[in-house]
């Protein structure tokens, strides 16, 4: 680790203290490398709502959270594990290095696409550990609490909260049946100004994939808005067409909901046989994780219930 | 006029690439897009196809080609009245006054309702407008070009300065504000291209009317006065005119630069400098250049589209480069 004590006089102090706990760290495999980390970190910042979701499912508390400076966003499932004993570090894109160091943090778990800029600095505050969460999908998303477990040194309690959470999805997947095969699903969230479907390279898209359903975007590359966070025209929806169009809407009226009456958007299979699903967009489209997708498959099977009662 | 200037092409010439380019762009925009199973014919077929092409192609093919008038107008304008060939609404700052009025709609909801989102981008059209001419001593009766531009440049600058600080705000927030200033038409209908027709109609005929003024702010203000027209209220229709110009147009596609500067001198290249002339010449040239640019904007990277604006400046920058090297005098 290296210190600037120029830069970071105040902290120096405050970080010294934290020495002794690198001793006998554990290292952990990330996105940007392999980090030393303290056995058993007191002082945890998480910068994307899925680390929440990993220290809610641990039961570990953090000091610090990018709360987008909207504490609401952190939801109760994760705040009655977490209370409400931690700081806002600002929003998740420009989180503040200010408020971040002077929390003393002894690990920062950042996200790939929005942090690996910082990752310099962030290392200079603390050991961190960067994992790809916006860009991941479920499977990464499980991964990532294991790998944070890790960090934690939680190893075996991580295990063990994963295995649990796969026999609550497993029950519900089973409760699904094969209502959802053959069905083409796709979730997107609309804002005041445009549509954004989540491919099957997305955490919603591989979720949906894990509870039977199948999805007929094509693959795009590029980066994360490209493949995964993809910008759709209601001619491009056309194309994609699903059986099952499930909406998370952040503006009220949604940008989706002025198609409505347009020939086009009325033709549509999910519009014509009345399968278009609003749901929450904070819980889908902002929140991965174990937690976030026990909540998720709970609003999946309730739409399955009311789609296979019309079929 | 007329008679001095060499064109470098016949009349008869222009005409016939004239037409050629702008059935060319309008087939190109109305034939690209997210659905590749749409033929021209369906036009008139009561089906989804034929949806898609009234409900979606035409509107947007519509909005363009308003766009490129108004911008290519405003430019000209700008043009004529500072007598600098650079003027045009991005360089002027104009443009981006317009975005940063859009954005302070954006972000405090309840201004943009009060005074509504296009209100605000003409009102942020024309304080940027006000200050750039003022910086280059408009109200002290003479126009410094010099002045101008670095006025325009660091109203421009400024502007978009506070515009980009609202990425730092909320992703959602952000995005919005983001496709905004990229130049984005790639969800308009037909209201759109209602509140921009008014203005590119209204425009057109207003500059035309507006010509023999502008081609006598040419010959420079003392002579344009001594010959009946006054100067100053020229410039401050003229002004009035192109601020409410670019704000609509931004209002509906956010700020596209080059437009304004690269269609009024492709079309003085081509057809001199008499704005008798210049006006319809402009109009068409930009509304084509716009509705090309469109085109390659959903064709160029298929299926995902392109911000308008980034094609017209992947147009417009090499022209105007290129304008700038090669060009006798002219700029």
């Amino acid at each position: 680790m290296l210190f600037r004590p120029k830069t970071f006089s105040s902290l120096a102090a405050g970080l010294m203290a934290l020495l002794p706990f690198s001793v006998g760290a554990a290292e952990i495999t990330h996105e940007l490398g392999v980090t030393d980390v303290p056995d058993a970190p007191q002082r945890v910042i998480a910068l994307e709502f899925s680390f929440v979701d990993a220290l809610a499912a641990l039961g570990v508390s953090p000091v610090g959270i990018a709360d987008d400076k909207k504490r609401q966003r952190i939801v109760a499932e994760y705040t009655a594990v977490i209370g409400d004993d931690w700081q806002s570090v600002g929003t998740r894109k420009t989180p503040s290095l200010e408020v971040i160091a002077s929390l003393q943090p002894d690990l920062i778990i950042a996200d790939k696409t929005r942090h690996s800029g910082v990752y310099d600095t962030l290392s200079q505050i603390a050991p961190t550990i960067v994992l790809d969460s916006l860009g991941g999908t479920y499977p990464d998303a499980i991964e990532q609490t294991l790998v944070i477990g890790d960090a934690l040194g939680l190893k075996d309690k991580a295990a063990e909260r994963v295995a649990e959470h796969e026999a609550v999805m497993a029950e519900l997947i089973a409760k699904i049946g094969n209502e959802s095969h053959g069905v083409n699903a796709q979730f997107g969230v609309t804002n005041a100004t445009g549509l954004w479907l989540h491919s099957p390279l997305s955490y919603n898209g591989s979720l949906l994939e894990k509870f039977g359903f199948s999805s007929s975007m094509t693959p795009q590359e590029g980066e994360v808005y490209e493949t995964n966070y993809v910008p759709t025209t209601l001619e491009q929806l056309s194309v994609v067409d699903p059986d099952l169009l499930i909406l998370g809407k952040y503006a009220d009226p949604a940008f989706t909901d002025g198609w409505a009456g347009e020939a086009l958007y009325d033709s549509l299979k999910a519009v014509e046989a009345s399968n278009v699903y609003t749901v929450n967009a904070h819980k889908w489209s902002r929140m991965r994780g174990l937690l976030a997708a026990e909540m998720t498959a709970n609003d999946v099977l309730e739409i399955l219930t009311e789609f296979s009662g019309k079929q | 006029m007329n008679a001095r200037h060499r064109l470098p092409f016949q009349a008869g010439a222009i005409s016939v690439l004239a037409f050629g380019v702008c059935i060319l762009s309008v087939y190109g925009s109305l034939m690209t897009g997210g659905r590749s199973d749409i033929r021209l014919s369906d036009l008139f077929a009561a089906s989804t196809n034929g949806a898609v092409i009234l409900d979606i192609r035409l509107p947007r093919t519509l909005v363009a080609a308003c766009l490129g008038v108004n911008l290519g107008l405003s430019g000209l304008i700008l043009q004529a009245l500072t007598r600098n060939p650079l003027s045009s609404p991005s360089i002027l700052g104009i443009n981006q006054g317009a975005a940063l009025g859009l954005t302070i709609g954006v972000i405090f909801p309840s201004v943009g309702a009060l005074v509504g989102l296009m209100p605000l981008a003409a009102i942020g059209a024309l304080v940027a407008g006000f200050m750039t001419f003022s910086i280059a001593g408009v109200f002290t009766g003479r126009i410094v070009s010099l002045r101008l531009i670095l006025g325009g440049v660091a109203v421009g600058a400024f502007a978009s300065a506070m515009v980009r600080f609202s990425f730092t705000l909320e992703d959602d927030l952000a995005r919005q504000v983001l496709r905004w200033t990229l130049g984005n038409i790639s969800d308009v209908r037909w209201h759109h291209v209602q509140s921009l027709f008014v203005w590119s109609l209204g425009g057109t005929v207003a500059t035309l009317a507006m010509a023999h003024r502008l081609n006598l702010m040419a010959l420079g203000e003392a002579q344009a006065s001594g010959l009946g027209a006054d100067p100053r209220l020229t410039l401050m229709i003229g002004a009035l005119m192109s601020a409410c110009l670019t704000g609509t147009a931004v209002f509906v596609a956010g700020p596209i630069a080059f437009a304004g500067l690269v269609v009024p001198h492709m079309c003085r290249f081509c057809l001199g400098p008499d704005h008798r002339i210049l006006v319809p010449a402009t109009a068409l040239g930009g509304a084509c250049l716009l509705m090309a640019a469109d085109a390659a904007s959903k064709w160029l990277t298929s299926p995902v589209e392109l911000p308008v604006g980034v094609v017209v400046a992947m147009i417009g920058a090499p022209y105007f480069l290129y304008q700038t090297l090669f060009s006798k005098g002219a700029i």
